[in-house]
C-alpha cells in the first residue's frame, strides 16, 4: 500500500505499534555480521523449527526472528528475549529446543547460556553498561528488511516531519545547528556542507553515502546497512530534501553482498510505499536513489576518487581544492556523507539539534559506532556517546587484555590511524583529541595490540597495506611509501641500520605535506604515532637488533620465567622446531637455543606469561653485522658509510643496475 | 585576457602584490607575474594533474599544489621558495629519481635542492615518471590509446589489457611531450613503431617529405593515402586562393 500523505506514515506506525502490543514475548537472533560468520543462519532456522514445531507462533504471540546487529561479536552466536531483555551468548543448533520451550513459552531463564550467570540482562552486562545506542538502537529489535519493523521504532516521522511542517530550509538548519561532523573519518561539520550544497546555484545537484568502508578489522558501516538500511535510506532522502537534490547514490562495497542486497530492498520497498520516487508522500517532492556497487578499490573510500567511480571513470583522487558541495558528482553540487553520517539524519529532524547536543562532548555530539577488535577479551561493535575515553571502551566493554598479556596500544581509525599507548587511554575518543595526540577518528576502528604486538612491525603491516593500496597517482605516496615500507621491512629483518628511525620521521612528515589526497596525508601516522609513543622499540629494532615483543622472527630468544611457568608444555607442544624439550614433569621445559628459529610461537601460547622475547647472545654473526656498522665518531665516513651499506645491499640483489652500483665501482 | 574587473582578484606572490583573473591558477599566475616554479607533470597544453607534487608551494602556510590552486578570493599570500618549500620538492626528486636516476633535468633538480636517490628504491629505474603526460596527450589527440593501469608502485603507462593498443595512431603525441623521453619510438625513412605497433608512413605526394601514419591522417580527416605535408598545404591552398578572380591583382594604372 502507498502511503501518499505525511499522516499515513504515522498512522502505520500507530497502527503497527499497537498490533506490536499483541506479542508476549519474541526471541530476536543477532543477523550481525559477527553472529552470522560464527552460525547464527543455522541457530535462527533451529529456533524457528522449534518455535513452529511447539505451535507457539502467530496466535500465541510468540516469535523468533532474525534482527541487526547486537555488537557482542565475540560471544555469538547472540539470542536476546524480549520483553526479559535477556541476552543468551554463543549459542547452538541444539539449544533452540530448550530455549523455545523453556524461555519462549514458559519464561524461565537458562542461566547455562549466559556469558555471565551472574548477569541474566543484556543492559548489566559491561560489554553493554558504557554504551548509548543512537546508530545502533533499533539494531536487535527490527527486522533489517521490513520497512513495517523501521516505521514502528520511529521511522519516517522524520521525513513526514520534515515534508508537512519543517520545510527544506528548516531541515538544513537543524543539521547545521545539530554541530553533526562527518563520519567518515574527517569529522568535518556535516551542516557546512548542507548549507554550501543547499545554497551552490544549480538546477541538478546529488546526494551520496560513502558505505565503502575498507579498513582492516572495521565493520560498522557493514552493520549499519546490513542492520538498519532504512536509516541510511531516510537520511538521505531528508538530505535530498533540504539540499535540492533530485537523484542521489549509495556506494556501496562490492565485497559486503548483503548489504548491497539489504540496501537495494529498502530502496526497492520504499519506493513502493511512496516514500522514495515520485511525489513523496504526496508531497510534490521527488528523489530516486539508486545503489552503485564499488570498484574495489580501497581508495575509492576517498570522496573524489568515489565520484569518479560513479561516474564511471578509475577510482583516483583530486584535488579538494574546490569542494564537494560545490563541483562534486558530474562537476554538480554534490552532498556526500558516510552512511553513519546520515544514519544521525532522521534522529536529528525528529528530535532537534538541542536533543542531539545534549549527547556527547563538546564540539563533538552524538554517539559514534567504534569496531573494537584486536587483542581484547570481548570484542564487537560499541556505540558510545563522543568524549567517551579510550579506556572505558577497551578496559570496560572489551574487558581488558587476554589472560596472561598486558594491553600495549590501540590503533584508532583504521590503518591510516595512530597508535596510543596505554597512558593515553584516558584521552576521549572525539574529532579533536585524536589528531592532537596524533591520530585520527577515522570511520571507527579501535584494534586493541598487547605486549606481543611489536610496534615496529605493526607500523611495517599498516604502511605495507597503504602502500598495496596507494593508487599510485601521486609520487609521494607511491614511490614514498615503498620507501618507507623498505626501510620498515628492514628494521624488521634485524637489518636496520643506524639513521633509519630518523630518516623515517622525516620522509613521514614530508609525505603527511606533500601527498596529493587525504588517504596518502595520513598514511605516515601509523609509522609517526608509533615512532612518538614507542621510539625504544625503534631504537632497540635500530641499534640492536632485538624485538621485545617476540615478534619478528630472528631478533630474540625466548626465555622462561621458572616461577610464572604452570608446566602446562603448551609451548613445547607448538615449538615448530622442536626446541623446547620437556625434561621433567615438574620443571619447565628446556629450550635448545640453538635450534630455536625465535618464531615466538612459543611466546603466543602461554597464557601464563612466563615466557618472554630476549635479546638474543652476541655470535659470531651478529657482531660481525655489528662491526660493519658506522659508529657514531666515525663522522668523517658518516655519509659515505651509509652509503657502503646501501651499496652493499643493492650489490647483493643480484647486481641490479641501479645509482648504488654504479657508486661503487668508482 | 579581457576579464572584466568584478572578475580579479588580488593577493601577493612572494610579497609582491598581484591582480590575476578569478580562477587563474596559481603556477600559471606566478609564471604571468615573472616567479618561476618548477613543473614536471605540467604541460602547458595539458589540463594539469598535480601528481608529481613538484609545483608545490605555500598559500598562507600550507603547502599546495600550484598547477590546480585556483584564486578565487582577494588577499591570497603565496611564497614560493621557503625551507619547507625545498625539503618537499628535495622528497619528491629524490623519490622520482628512483624511475629515472639518469634524467638531466631532474638531475639538475637534484642538484639544486641537494638530494639523491635512495638506493632503496633502486631497481625500478624505467624513466618513467607516471606524471601522466602521454596518457593525457593521448586524450587530447582523441585516440586513448594507452592508460596508468595498475595501482601503487606497479602504475605504469600501457595500452589496454597490457597490449600493444588497438587505437594508437602512432602520431607520437604521447613521445614529444614525455618529460624524460621515457615513451620509446623508432622510426625509419617509410615506417614508425611505438607501443609495440608498428606503422607505415604516408610521404607527401608533391615533395616527398613524411606526413604521418596513414591512422593519424585519418583520424584527423585527412586522405590517409595522399595527404599533403603541412607546408605543401598551405602552399595549394595560398594558390587557389590567388587563383580566384576577385584575388587577381588589379591591373596598374
Amino acid at each position: 500500500m502507498r502511503l501518499d500523505n505525511p499522516a499515513a506514515a504515522d498512522e502505520l506506525r500507530t497502527r503497527l505499534i499497537n498490533e506490536n502490543k499483541t506479542f508476549t514475548r519474541r526471541l530476536w537472533v543477532c543477523g550481525g555480521p559477527g553472529c552470522l560468520a560464527a552460525g547464527a543462519a543455522g541457530v535462527f532456522a533451529a529456533l524457528a523449527d522449534a518455535v513452529a514445531g511447539l505451535g507457539l507462533a502467530g496466535s500465541a504471540g510468540m516469535s523468533c526472528e532474525l534482527s541487526g546487529c547486537l555488537g557482542l561479536c565475540e560471544k555469538g552466536p547472540l539470542v536476546q528475549v524480549e520483553p526479559e531483555g535477556w541476552l543468551y551468548a554463543k549459542v547452538t543448533p541444539a539449544d533452540a529446543p530448550e530455549i523455545a520451550l523453556e524461555t519462549l513459552s514458559k519464561g524461565e531463564l537458562i542461566v547455562r547460556l549466559l556469558d555471565d550467570p551472574k548477569i541474566p540482562l543484556k543492559d548489566d552486562h559491561p560489554f553493554y553498561k558504557p554504551q548509548r545506542r543512537l546508530i545502533m538502537s533499533r539494531m536487535g529489535r527490527t527486522r533489517p528488511d521490513s520497512l513495517e519493523d523501521y516505521v514502528a521504532a520511529g521511522g519516517y516521522s522524520a521525513l513526514s516531519k520534515a515534508l508537512s511542517e519543517l520545510g527544506p530550509g528548516e531541515v538544513s538548519r537543524r543539521v547545521e545547528a545539530s554541530g553533526l561532523r562527518g563520519r567518515g573519518g574527517g569529522g568535518f561539520p556535516a551542516g557546512r556542507k548542507w548549507a554550501a550544497c543547499r545554497s551552490a546555484p544549480g538546477p541538478v545537484k546529488y546526494v551520496v553515502a560513502n558505505g565503502d568502508e575498507g579498513d582492516p578489522g572495521a565493520f560498522m558501516n557493514r552493520s549499519l546497512m546490513e542492520g538498519d538500511p532504512f536509516s541510511v535510506v531516510e537520511g538521505m532522502t531528508l538530505g535530498a530534501y533540504a539540499v535540492g537534490a533530485a537523484e542521489g547514490f549509495i556506494y556501496v562495497r562490492h565485497e559486503y553482498p548483503l548489504s548491497v542486497a539489504r540496501l537495494k530492498k529498502a530502496v526497492g520497498t520504499a519506493e513502493e510505499r511512496g516514500l522514495l520516487g515520485e511525489n513523496i508522500l504526496g508531497s510534490g517532492f521527488s528523489f530516486k536513489l539508486r545503489t552503485v556497487e564499488g570498484g574495489g578499490a580501497f581508495v575509492c573510500g576517498e570522496s573524489t576518487a568515489l565520484m569518479a567511480s560513479i561516474e564511471g571513470r578509475e577510482g583516483q583522487p583530486r584535488v579538494k581544492y574546490v569542494r564537494s558541495a560545490e563541483r562534486g558528482l558530474w562537476d554538480r553540487p554534490t552532498l556526500l556523507q558516510n552512511v553513519e553520517s546520515w544514519a544521525n539524519v532522521p534522529a536529528i529532524v525528529a528530535e532537534g539539534p538541542e536533543w542531539f547536543k545534549s549527547i556527547g562532548a563538546e564540539g563533538n555530539p552524538g554517539t559514534k559506532v567504534f569496531s573494537l577488535v584486536g587483542q581484547v577479551r570481548r570484542s564487537g561493535l560499541v556505540e558510545t556517546p563522543l568524549g567517551t575515553p579510550v579506556g572505558t571502551l577497551v578496559d570496560g566493554a572489551g574487558g581488558g587484555a587476554r589472560p596472561g598479556r598486558t594491553i600495549k596500544a590501540v590503533q584508532t581509525g583504521g590503518p591510516s590511524g595512530g597508535c596510543l599507548p596505554r597512558e593515553k587511554f584516558d584521552l576521549p575518543l572525539d574529532f579533536d583529541h585524536l589528531p592532537a595526540a596524533g591520530t585520527i577518528m577515522g570511520s571507527g576502528g579501535l584494534i586493541v595490540m598487547d605486549d606481543l604486538s611489536c610496534m615496529v612491525d605493526v607500523a611495517r603491516y599498516f604502511t605495507g597495506f597503504l602502500s598495496g593500496e596507494s593508487c599510485g597517482k601521486c609520487a609521494p605516496c607511491r614511490e614514498g611509501l615503498t620507501l618507507i615500507g623498505r626501510i620498515l621491512d628492514d628494521l624488521c629483518r634485524g637489518r636496520g641500520r643506524r639513521g633509519d628511525v630518523l630518516e623515517l620521521a622525516s620522509l613521514g612528515e614530508t609525505l603527511s605535506r606533500t601527498a596529493l589526497c587525504g588517504l596518502g596525508q595520513s598514511a605516515a601516522n601509523p609509522l609517526l604515532s608509533t615512532i612518538r609513543y614507542f621510539a625504544e622499540e625503534y631504537r632497540e629494532h635500530e641499534e640492536e637488533g632485538f624485538c621485545r615483543s617476540g615478534r619478528c622472527q630472528g631478533m630474540f630468544v625466548p626465555e622462561i620465567d621458572a616461577d610464572a611457568c604452570r608446566r602446562c608444555f603448551r609451548c613445547a607442544k607448538v615449538c615448530p622446531a622442536r626446541a623446547a624439550t620437556v625434561k621433567s614433569k615438574r620443571e619447565p621445559p628446556e629450550i635448545d637455543l640453538g635450534a630455536c628459529v625465535s618464531c615466538g610461537a612459543c611466546l603466543a601460547e602461554c597464557r601464563f606469561g612466563a615466557l618472554r622475547a630476549a635479546p638474543k647472545k652476541k655470535t659470531g654473526e651478529t657482531k660481525a653485522r655489528e662491526s660493519s656498522k658506522p659508529t657514531p665518531d666515525d663522522s668523517s665516513e658518516a655519509a659515505a658509510g651509509r652509503c657502503s651499506q646501501a651499496e652493499a645491499r643493492t650489490g647483493s640483489q643480484k647486481e641490479k643496475k641501479g645509482p648504488g652500483s654504479k657508486r661503487r665501482r668508482s | 585576457m579581457s576579464a572584466p574587473i568584478e572578475t580579479m582578484v588580488s593577493g601577493t606572490i612572494n610579497g609582491r602584490t598581484v591582480a590575476v583573473a578569478k580562477d587563474t591558477p596559481l603556477l600559471q599566475a606566478a609564471r604571468d607575474n615573472g616567479v618561476g616554479i618548477p613543473t614536471l607533470c605540467h604541460h602547458p597544453a595539458l589540463p594539469p594533474d598535480g601528481n608529481c607534487r613538484l609545483c608545490l608551494v605555500e598559500v598562507g602556510g600550507k603547502l599546495a599544489a600550484s598547477c590546480l590552486y585556483p584564486l578565487r578570493e582577494d588577499g591570497f599570500s603565496v611564497v614560493t621558495e621557503s625551507g619547507k618549500i625545498a625539503g618537499a620538492r628535495a622528497f619528491v626528486v629524490k623519490l622520482l629519481l628512483s624511475r629515472a636516476p639518469e634524467d638531466e633535468c631532474l638531475l639538475r633538480l637534484a642538484a639544486l635542492y641537494q638530494t639523491a636517490p635512495d638506493p632503496r628504491l633502486a631497481g625500478d629505474e624505467d624513466g618513467c615518471l607516471r606524471c601522466g603526460r602521454c596518457v593525457r596527450a593521448c586524450h587530447a589527440a582523441g585516440s586513448d590509446a594507452v592508460a596508468l593501469v595498475g595501482r601503487g608502485r606497479s602504475r605504469k603507462v600501457a595500452g589496454a589489457f597490457l597490449e600493444p593498443p588497438a587505437d594508437c595512431a602512432g602520431c607520437l603525441a604521447c613521445a614529444r611531450v614525455c618529460p624524460t623521453g621515457a615513451v620509446k619510438f623508432r622510426e625509419t625513412k617509410n615506417s614508425r613503431s611505438i607501443w609495440g605497433k608498428e606503422f607505415s608512413l604516408a610521404p607527401c605526394p608533391v615533395c616527398g617529405r613524411t606526413v604521418g601514419t596513414p591512422e593519424e591522417l585519418a583520424r584527423a580527416g585527412l586522405d590517409p593515402g595522399g595527404a599533403l605535408c603541412p607546408e605543401c598545404r598551405r602552399r595549394a591552398m595560398a594558390g587557389a586562393l590567388l587563383a580566384l578572380p576577385e584575388n587577381a591583382a588589379p591591373k596598374r594604372g
